[in-house]
Formats: C-alpha cells, sequence, structure tokens
C-alpha cells in the first residue's frame, strides 16, 4: 500500500521526478517497474472513481420497474377483516392453500396479522380450503 | 360481567329437508334463549360448496347466528348440542366483541386524525414555501 501510495501521490506534483525514483525500487524489471506503479496506483486511485460509475450501473441492472405494493387493507381503510368473506381473502392464498407472506401480497404488518386470524378462521369453517384437493 | 358476541356458523348436510333445518335452528335459539342469552341475528346462508370434502360431502347447508351473552357457558352449551345434532357436520364459534371493540376504536382514532388534519395542513403549506426560498439562498451562495 505504501509503495501504490508513493509512486501516486508525486506523479500528479511531477512527473519528471517520479520515473527516477521508481525504477531504483524494482531494478530487475526496468520496463515492468515504471509502468508496474503506476499502473496499481491507477486501480488504487481510480477505485472510487470506478464504484462512482459502477454503483448505478448495478442499481440500473437491478431496478427493473418494480411497482411499490401497497396494503390493500389500508387503502380500504379496513378495521376489520371479516373471515365470513372468502372472496376477499382468497387472493391472499395460494393455489395449494398456503397464505402468501408480506413480500409477495404487499400487506402491512397489522393487516398481514388480521389477515392470518381471518384465513385460519375461514379455513375452519370450510370457506377457504386448508390445502388444495387432489 | 359484559356481554359478549359471538359469531356461531354452523354447516348441516345438503341433503336436510327444510323443516328439518328448522328445527335445529329452533333448538339452538331455545337453548341459548334459556341460558339467557340473546340471539341477534339467524341467517341461512342456504347451500353453499365448501372448500374441501367434509364427511365425503361437497356441499353444505351453512346458517349463520350471531349470539350476545354474558357468560360463556352458554358457548359451550350450543357446541354441546351442536356436537349432537345428527345432520351437522362443522359448527364454529367466534368471539367477536373484542374486535369490534378494536374496530370502534381505531374508527375514532381516524375520525379524530381526520379532524385534525385540515389544522395540520395550514402549517404544511406555510412551510412549503419557505423551502423553496432556502434553495434560493443556496444557489446565490454558490454563484
Amino acid at each position: 500500500m505504501a509503495e501504490e501510495h508513493a509512486p501516486q501521490q508525486p506523479a500528479p506534483v511531477a512527473a519528471a521526478s517520479v520515473p527516477p525514483a521508481s525504477p531504483s525500487g524494482p531494478p530487475s524489471g526496468a520496463p515492468a517497474g515504471p509502468s508496474g506503479p503506476p499502473r496499481f496506483g491507477g486501480p488504487g486511485g481510480p477505485r472510487p472513481q470506478g464504484g462512482r460509475p459502477g454503483g448505478p450501473a448495478k442499481r440500473g441492472k437491478r431496478n427493473f420497474v418494480r411497482k411499490k405494493k401497497v396494503c390493500r387493507f389500508c387503502v380500504d381503510k379496513a378495521d376489520f377483516i371479516d373471515y365470513k368473506r372468502a372472496e376477499i381473502l382468497a387472493p391472499f392464498i395460494q393455489e395449494r392453500g398456503k397464505i402468501l407472506p408480506r413480500r409477495m401480497t404487499g400487506t402491512c404488518a397489522r393487516h398481514q396479522r388480521w389477515l392470518t386470524v381471518a384465513i385460519k378462521r375461514a379455513q375452519n369453517i370450510a370457506l377457504l380450503p386448508f390445502a388444495a384437493e387432489l | 360481567m359484559e356481554e359478549r358476541l359471538y359469531d356461531l356458523i354452523f354447516i348441516l348436510r345438503p341433503d336436510t329437508p327444510e323443516p328439518e333445518i328448522d328445527k335445529v335452528i329452533a333448538t339452538i335459539e331455545h337453548a341459548a334463549t334459556e341460558k339467557g342469552a340473546k340471539i341477534e341475528k339467524t341467517d341461512k346462508w342456504g347451500r353453499r360448496r365448501m372448500a374441501y370434502r367434509v364427511q365425503r360431502l361437497r356441499e353444505g347447508f351453512y346458517v349463520y347466528m350471531v349470539v350476545r351473552s354474558s357468560h360463556g357457558e352458554v358457548v359451550k352449551e350450543l357446541e354441546r348440542r351442536l356436537k349432537v345434532a345428527d345432520p351437522v357436520m362443522k359448527y364454529l364459534t367466534v368471539r367477536l366483541d373484542e374486535e369490534l371493540k378494536r374496530q370502534e376504536k381505531l374508527k375514532k382514532h381516524r375520525e379524530r386524525r381526520a379532524a385534525r388534519r385540515p389544522r395540520k395542513s395550514a402549517p404544511a403549506a406555510a412551510g412549503t414555501p419557505a423551502a423553496p426560498t432556502g434553495g434560493t439562498e443556496h444557489a446565490a451562495a454558490t454563484s
């Protein structure tokens, strides 16, 4: 790290002074010597620069347009989820009968809690299935 | 003791004749009133397809009742009777008063907040013009 920093810092200040300094450091590889440190310095320096363009690019790739899910019960301002109305509970269960997680439906925590209870009650009175029938 | 509200749903065999359905409902109502409960509502949902097979049947005759009572003994008695009654395939009792109380509370809370909102929006509106002026100051400083 110290070697990388040493050539890099003087390089912008005085380019002429750096070439004699760097060959003296690694004498065995004269052509690799001068080119090596600047290159090492290059990645070291641009690292934050590279991060900046890289970051948005990655984000751009991951950010396929994701619709923000809104809790359907919050929209309706529901204070109570009725277990007797199977048709409003049905969208929140999988075809196999599992209760869909919050991350799939966007339901808020409070309503998911109520919803789970309502679905379980509905299952008990055969308004909703426990599992798909085969 | 405070009064409690229960939902009572039971499913009868779909082949039960109409008079028998009425008989079951009557016995339940009778048992409830005898124990000091009040039937607030009786609703015959009628034949309905069930989500899964119960006693190898796909359909059932749903009956829905709302019972108000001051002690839980009533539910015990009603469930015992439903268990004994032959045409009853399934039943479910749900205590609802606490949820209704919560619903009431939330409703009130929201109404109060809605009432407060107009007052809250006024300072917010006053605040928004202030923000752009701050921005212009910044721009002036940089230039």
